[in-house]
């Protein structure tokens, strides 16, 4: 050990795991064709560069439109990776609808995930098996089964580890060039195969997309609004370098438990405002959290600041890293704080939740001290929106919050 | 000791980047398997379990204790392991009153070689719901937190420490400081 430890930082050497797992994969595949499962992102892209260096064109990369991508995403994705140096000819399966009725009916996020999960498999086995492949080759990273084995989330890529047997069920079997490597690495090996840095620096996008960030029933309604505010919020924070950055849409209802009247108290005590300038709601629709390494399916807290008070002390990151633990730790129901940006009256039933972090390896994250400014713009912009009635920004770090809100 | 806390696979990355041959291994393993790795020190992980009750311990953490038990090497436990070392030698950890998730503010009593160079106090991210309320009679406690009195111990004479924050996850910034003396305690260790 006293040897290795004068050596310098060791990393993550890509030119090394690339000549390994390609072999691998020569081996796995054996001449014959896998289907590749993209999503435009980069863990699944650079999972398919790496196949494509060990298989050539016995790879053939599909796109399934879920129906929860983001405006115009399948069509922008085939097209961005059909140039150079990707090259790589992506064929769309369109099943938007299938998804659409396999979730319909279900509230909670594991119900939705699962049903997403199930969906996904149907159509690839489908497809597996008009081309005759054995094999599906997908992008997992070591985040992905490491929360779906510690029970936070189920993850819509991984199902060994779960107890699903993929050749039994499906009929086929999966290969995962990156299941032990983080995104950082990921990110690392995709500089390596040449990624343009507009896809190897590409923020994640969950593979259920924004039925994740569509929290509760789905409707197409809340989906169309949700589809608009991500595109308000892509753009708006786009020049800020955030690891991750997104639109979510909640209902506004709020929960009337008698245990939850003292939230405002203990958020005018955290800020030290007096109660006159504090108000909290706490949302009825349950988001995703982790707290003690334990999945928490807990309560939204959203609180209104005075605009006074909002524009003098609103702001500073202490206050409101102290608002958020102040919350959290007094009510063991609610696992996420956000604070409310800009609202108009007049009983519309949408929210829409703004989250930005930073983070390395996705397992952490702290909340992005967005300039107030920009959120007060996203705020005018979203209210637009016919059926939006408040715009939130979140301020949980992971944990207690998780990054995606289901 | 993968003591099924997600976290655990960031010890091993950490351990990997400092450029140590490091294994996760589940604390079942038999302790003959687990000498004839020969390893050099245990490191344990946290988990989603609770230790209120050492006596009703199941699963993982009853296997982690057994090792605490009867492993002679340097060791570092973190999170619910820093817990159940605690309660192994007699301490006491009950439920906080004020859990704490995320950014916690470290202040730092003494360093005791595992806490070298981060005096005065450091930013830690934690994540429990539990902590040691008395620190078991031969260890000290080197650090704190305005929520949490212990929040890092040593054993007086052997090279056995307890963090309750995670110096595995990257929001921890200075958790690679507390690996590298953790790895020259364990280095030293092995000369004598």
């Amino acid at each position: 050990m006293g040897k290795r430890l004068s050596v310098a930082i060791q990393g993550f050497h890509p030119s090394s795991f690339l000549s390994e797992e390609t072999a691998r994969l020569r081996e796995l595949a054996q001449d014959k064709k896998v289907i590749s499962a993209v999503s435009g992102g980069v863990d699944s892209t650079v999972a398919t560069l790496v196949a494509r260096e060990a298989l050539g064109d016995k790879l053939l990369p599909i796109m399934i439109d879920t129906g929860f991508l983001r405006a115009g995403e399948p069509e922008r994705v085939k097209e961005r990776l059909a140039i150079s140096p990707t090259s790589l000819k992506v064929r769309l399966v369109h099943a938007s609808g299938r998804f659409l009725a396999s979730i319909k009916g279900k509230g909670t996020a594991e119900e939705k995930r699962e049903k997403f999960r199930e969906t996904f498999y149907q159509v690839l086995k489908e497809e597996a098996e008009r081309e005759g492949c054995q094999y599906i080759l997908q992008g997992t990273i070591a985040p992905d089964w490491i929360e779906t084995q510690g029970g936070i989330k189920t993850q819509h890529n991984i199902l060994e580890q779960v107890g699903i047997d993929p050749a039994s069920t499906y009929g086929f079997k999966i290969i995962e060039p990156l299941a032990d490597l983080y995104k950082d690495q990921v990110r690392t090996l995709g500089r390596h195969l040449n990624l343009p840095s507009e896809l190897s620096e590409r923020q994640p996008f969950p593979g259920p997309g924004l039925l994740v960030r569509c929290i509760g029933n789905v409707t197409k309604e809340k989906i169309r609004v949700l589809k608009e505010a991500t595109k308000i919020v892509e753009t708006s924070l786009a020049p800020f370098n955030y690891e991750q950055y997104f639109a979510a849409v909640i209902e506004s209802k709020f929960a009337k438990d008698l245990s939850l009247e003292t939230v405002s108290e203990t958020a005018s005590e955290a800020l030290g405002l007096p109660k006159s300038e504090v108000h909290a709601d706490v949302f009825e629709d349950r988001v995703t959290g982790v707290k003690g390494d334990q999945r928490c399916y807990g309560l939204l807290a959203g609180v209104k600041l005075s605009e006074e008070s909002r524009e003098t002390y609103g702001w500073l990151q202490d206050r409101l890293r102290h608002l958020q633990a102040g919350i959290v730790e007094k009510f063991p129901d609610i696992t996420r704080v956000a604070m409310l940006v800009k609202e108009r009256r007049g009983g519309r039933p949408l929210s829409i939740l703004v989250r930005a972090v930073s983070t390395r390896d996705f397992m952490t994250a702290a909340a992005s001290p967005v300039p107030w400014k920009i959120l007060k713009d996203i705020g005018q912009q979203v209210l637009k929106e016919q059926s939006v009635s408040r715009v939130y920004y979140d301020i949980t770090p992971k944990p207690p919050g998780t990054i995606e809100f289901e | 000791m993968y003591v099924k806390g997600q976290y655990n696979h960031l010890i091993v990355r950490n351990l990997k980047e400092l450029g140590v041959e490091s294994k996760l291994l589940p604390p079942s393993v038999p302790l003959e398997q687990l000498e004839s790795i020969k390893p050099d020190a245990l490191v344990m992980g946290g988990g989603p379990q609770s230790v209120r009750s050492p006596n009703q311990l199941t699963g993982e953490l009853a296997d982690a204790a057994r090792l605490i038990r009867q492993v002679d090497l340097p060791m570092l436990c973190i999170c619910v392991t820093h817990q159940l070392l605690a309660t192994a030698f007699g301490g006491v950890t009950e439920a906080a009153r004020k859990p704490e998730f995320g950014p916690v503010e470290i202040s730092v009593i003494e360093e005791g070689r595992i806490l070298e160079g981060l005096k005065p106090s450091f930013t830690a991210w934690e994540s429990h719901n539990d902590e040691v309320v008395k620190a078991p009679e031969g260890f000290h406690v080197l650090a704190k937190s305005n929520n949490c009195a212990i929040e890092a111990m040593r054993h007086d004479s052997r090279p056995i420490f307890g963090v309750q924050f995670h110096p595995e996850v990257s929001h921890t910034v200075k958790g690679v400081d507390l690996f590298k003396n953790f790895l020259h305690i364990v280095e030293e260790h092995k000369q004598t």
